[in-house]
């Protein structure tokens, strides 16, 4: 199952050789899977987002420009890079700007180890899921950076609770991955996918049901998605951003362009955290009859879904509580089960 | 009637000078003799002038010794020769027990002796009349400006103020409002943070003032006036038979607009010696009721709102709801909101025909609600997560809630029984079958049952009306008393009226002066004494607890600020 990457399959096709050649294919490469999350998030940030918080809502929501109102995005896109940059008196300048890019930056930057399926992959280290989420942690110095250079109460307060926030559920994050490790006994992440399409639970009525981890470890999975949801701050754990208190957090004074990539950061990281859900958990790119890529897309946007049901559902939980929960329940049960996992493969023998 | 109060003042420990009728004006005054200087009754209750330096003395006595535990409202005003405070007392067990403590003072010195030792909800009812009117209260802990603006000159409901002199404050006087409010930077161990006055979650224009310790609230002081209207000089320009009514539609536009229109027509009546009309009542009853379900309504979505973070599927929920409540609004008064529904002795008009069709339509949503409030209870009150973040938060005690006057569901949540629609029965309340509604908890939680729970009494009274109405004999609905032209009651009569609005005790003062205007229009809002307990109940928690218990206080702003 493992492809060759995808800078070395462009350079085949163009036929281009050595060090330049390789570099020009690696840069139509990175482009194309950059362009393939701003176009998602594109999708998702105008339109789809307000689609399917409208259906939760009993709402309509945008149906006037284009069909389904999907004239929308270009619109929205318009509007919100030709509105005036403001920047308040006092903020702490290379911070300020620097903190929008780190955020867009980071979770972009993740996504090229990602396996997307149809031979999508940027590169394929053995280190792959270390890689994943060293990246995606670099984004909260993003929120810290545009909290404390805001010379904003507000953001700072934002500032400090997505800090609080991303320690207090990183670990427990990390902890559930190591347990899928311990099943494959790899890192690298096109392994990880192969080895859960290739293995099969159970064949019912001549239907091989792979062994994605899902199904395998379900309780792993729950964990998973529950800390993934304070990872990329969604309800009920999005208190650094959480509107009705702190206005809007870190963000409270980015306008315009900067706004643009703190909400377009936003949504790849939540992107993100569907693709690791679906690379450790649901096969990554697998699945019957359509292409892999595909399969990708839709497991991806279950993911999405899913946090948007949270969102328009669930209460925010306080500060000190969402501290309180990583703490004391996500870290003893990621523990619980990661010592689990390895006692019965231990005893078993897989 | 199923909704009497349990007697509980029988026995030895019965409170003097309590009559059937009301108060009983000569035992209290033996209470008190050494201060009265005249009685001076009210239409209401009996009124005891007394000296200026003696007015703890004689209002903690009436708290003590003879119940009065509740002030419900402070009046100041201006005539020719003297300044006066009112004190409005009542008591939470019994409001048609009333007593009115009138304090003049010369117009050249107008200093009277604080009730705030007292009572804490006169700290901000004085700092209102010290604003509007000019009145110094002596040993007042703050005695700063409340509606208007700190740089304001004059106060605009005295005698000699001059209207048309613009104030004129220049921009290096004003340039940073909120200069004062900064504190010192030696004091680094806190950091002070203005909520508002723009901000989503002050339910309108509020600003609190905030001095936070980490993310927990070290002190919080609201800060009201943004939306002050001037409704009491409005009203007291207006002409008592049609000018007035359209105001108390703006003051709770949750929209409490009926209820709003009923307090002042209760004071006006009682001024003017109106009877009105049975089917009236009725009307009025069943207007109120509905108006009150709007209301609550939308407490619940807003206080969601502040608990889940985004306009999500609660609030749309309790938006959907409210708007059919709206609709039938609309079908009957003519308008949505700024119904103008109530004249003086009855109604404008009758409900809409084809009245079946009426009658059909508030049928159809008085069955269909039992089944929304088991999905809120569903989404809402049977979550795990939502009870995590508002059980024993926002506590608010039932003695702190009765010193600071605080009344309505707020005060019900506290556990005390109080609701003027049972205990000074108005209206065609008395003669149906409803209950009301308290718990125990105090906190943010019972807040928002008590107010799901008077839904469901609402909805109890609105259908015994739409079947009084329906069997109503077509030859006796008669929606209006005869009430002449113009109106005149006498100089000098006083009054003071409260019904129970969305938010709580909504009062009206009026003072008649012989004009077809009132001489002095005071509107005693619940929503503001209730705002003034925010600090009681939210120092000490987290920023997210404060918020979410300004939202359980169900503040309307219009209604704070008038």
């Amino acid at each position: 199952m493992t492809a060759t990457p995808l800078p070395d399959t462009i350079a085949d096709l163009l036929g281009v050789e050595g060090f330049l050649g390789e570099a020009v294919a690696m840069l139509l490469a990175a482009a194309l899977v950059g362009t393939i999350m701003l176009t998602m998030t594109a999708f998702a940030g105008p339109w789809a987002k307000r689609k399917i918080t409208a259906s939760f809502t009993d709402r309509i929501s945008v149906n006037r420009i284009g069909p389904w109102g999907l004239g929308t995005i270009i619109v929205d896109a318009v509007r919100l890079l030709s509105k005036e940059l403001v920047i308040p008196e006092g903020v702490d300048r290379p911070a300020y700007d620097i903190a929008p890019i780190v955020l867009a930056g980071s979770a972009l930057f993740a996504f090229a180890v990602i396996p997307m399926g149809s031979g999508i992959q940027l590169a394929d280290p053995e280190v792959g899921l270390v890689f994943v989420f060293a990246m995606a942690s670099i984004a909260s110095l993003g929120l810290l950076m545009g909290g404390y250079a805001s010379n904003n109460k507000y953001s700072l307060l934002g500032g400090l609770r997505a800090v609080a926030q991303n320690i207090a559920y990183e670990i427990p994050l990390v902890l559930t991955a190591a347990s899928v490790v311990l099943f494959t006994g790899t890192l690298q992440l096109s392994e990880i996918v192969a080895i859960q399409q290739n293995t099969t639970l159970v064949t019912l009525a001549g239907v091989r049901i792979p062994a994605w981890f899902a199904f395998v470890n379900p309780f792993a999975f729950a964990l998973f998605l529950v800390a993934n949801l304070a990872e990329v701050g969604r309800n009920p754990f999005d208190t650094p951003e959480a509107p009705t208190e702190i206005v809007a957090g870190y963000q409270t004074e980015y306008s315009s362009a900067y706004f643009v990539l703190f909400y377009l950061g936003e949504f790849v990281h939540i992107f993100l955290g569907g693709a690791i859900i679906a690379t450790l958990f649901l096969g990554g790119p697998g699945g019957p009859f359509l292409p892999g890529f595909v399969w990708f897309t839709i497991k991806i946007w279950a993911v999405y879904l899913f946090t948007q049901w949270c969102r328009s559902a669930i209460p925010r939980v306080r500060i000190d509580q969402l501290i309180g929960i990583g703490w004391k329940g996500m870290l003893v049960l990621s523990f619980a089960n990661l010592v689990l996992t390895a006692a019965i493969l231990g005893v078993t023998g897989i | 009637m199923s909704t009497q109060k349990e007697e509980e003042t029988e026995g030895a420990d019965a409170p003097v000078a309590a009559t059937e009728a009301g108060a009983d004006g000569d035992a209290l005054e033996a209470l008190v003799s050494e201060h009265v200087l005249e009685r001076e009754d009210h239409l209401n209750a009996p009124g005891f002038v007394i000296r200026a330096d003696a007015v703890q003395d004689v209002l903690s006595t009436f708290k003590e010794e003879a119940g009065f535990d509740h002030l419900s409202c402070v009046t100041a005003e201006e005539h020719e020769d003297r300044f006066e405070s009112i004190y409005h007392l009542r008591k939470y067990d019994d409001p048609t027990q009333e007593v009115s403590v009138i304090v003049p003072t010369s117009r050249e010195e107008p200093v009277s002796e604080t009730a705030e030792p007292v009572f804490r909800t006169a700290d901000w009812h004085e700092r209102e009349a010290h604003d509007l009117v000019g009145v110094e209260y002596d040993d007042h802990p703050n005695l700063e400006r409340i509606l208007l603006p700190d740089t304001w000159q004059g106060h605009p409901l005295g005698l000699d103020y001059n209207q048309d002199k613009p104030q004129i404050v220049t921009f290096e006087e004003n340039k940073n409002p909120l200069e004062d409010h900064e504190r010192a930077a030696g004091d680094s161990d806190t950091m002070f943070l203005n909520i508002g006055p723009h901000h989503p979650a002050t339910h309108g224009v509020l600003h609190v003032e905030t001095v936070l310790d980490g993310e927990q609230v070290a002190d919080v002081n609201p800060d009201i006036g943004y939306l002050h209207r001037c409704e009491e000089q409005m009203a007291q320009n207006g002409t008592y038979r049609h000018q007035i009514m359209p105001y108390p539609d703006r003051w709770d536009y949750g929209p409490g607009g009926i209820i709003n229109e009923w307090a002042y027509a209760r004071a006006a009546e009682d001024l003017a010696d109106i009877e009105v009309p049975e089917y009236a009542q009725v009307l009025r009853t069943m207007g109120s009721e509905l108006c009150r379900i709007a209301c609550h309504m939308l407490a619940l979505g807003t206080f969601c709102l502040d608990i889940y973070g985004d306009f999500t599927a609660i609030f749309m929920y309790a938006m959907r709801d409210r708007e059919v409540v709206q609709k039938l609004l609309e079908d009957l008064t003519g308008q949505r909101m700024m119904f103008n529904y109530l004249r003086l002795g009855g109604v404008v008009w009758d409900v809409p025909e084809p009245r079946e069709e009426f009658f059909e339509n508030v049928r159809d949503f008085l069955d269909e609600l039992p089944e929304r409030l088991d999905e809120y209870h569903d989404l809402i009150t049977g979550n795990e997560i939502f009870q995590a973040r508002t059980i024993d938060t926002g506590v608010l005690d039932a003695e702190t809630a009765k010193n600071y006057g605080v009344t309505g569901p707020v005060a019900r949540g506290s556990g005390v029984d109080y609701d003027v629609r049972r205990d000074d029965p108005y209206g065609y309340y008395e003669e149906l079958d409803w209950d009301v509604v308290t718990e125990d908890g105090g906190d943010n939680y019972s807040r928002l049952l008590v107010r799901m729970r008077e839904v469901e009494q609402s909805a109890r009274i609105i259908e015994q009306c739409i079947d009084l109405l329906e069997d109503w004999p077509e030859d006796e609905r008669n929606i209006q008393a005869n009430v002449p032209r113009t109106l005149k009651p006498e100089a000098g009569k006083e009054t003071y009226k409260t019904v129970e609005g969305a938010k709580g005790e909504l009062g009206i003062y009026i003072r008649a002066d012989g004009t077809e205007k009132p001489g002095r229009f005071k509107i005693r809002s619940p929503c503001f004494s209730n705002l003034s307990a925010l600090k009681e109940m939210s120092t000490g928690e987290y920023i997210p607890d404060l918020v979410a218990t300004l939202g359980s206080l169900d503040v309307i702003l219009g209604e704070v600020d008038r």
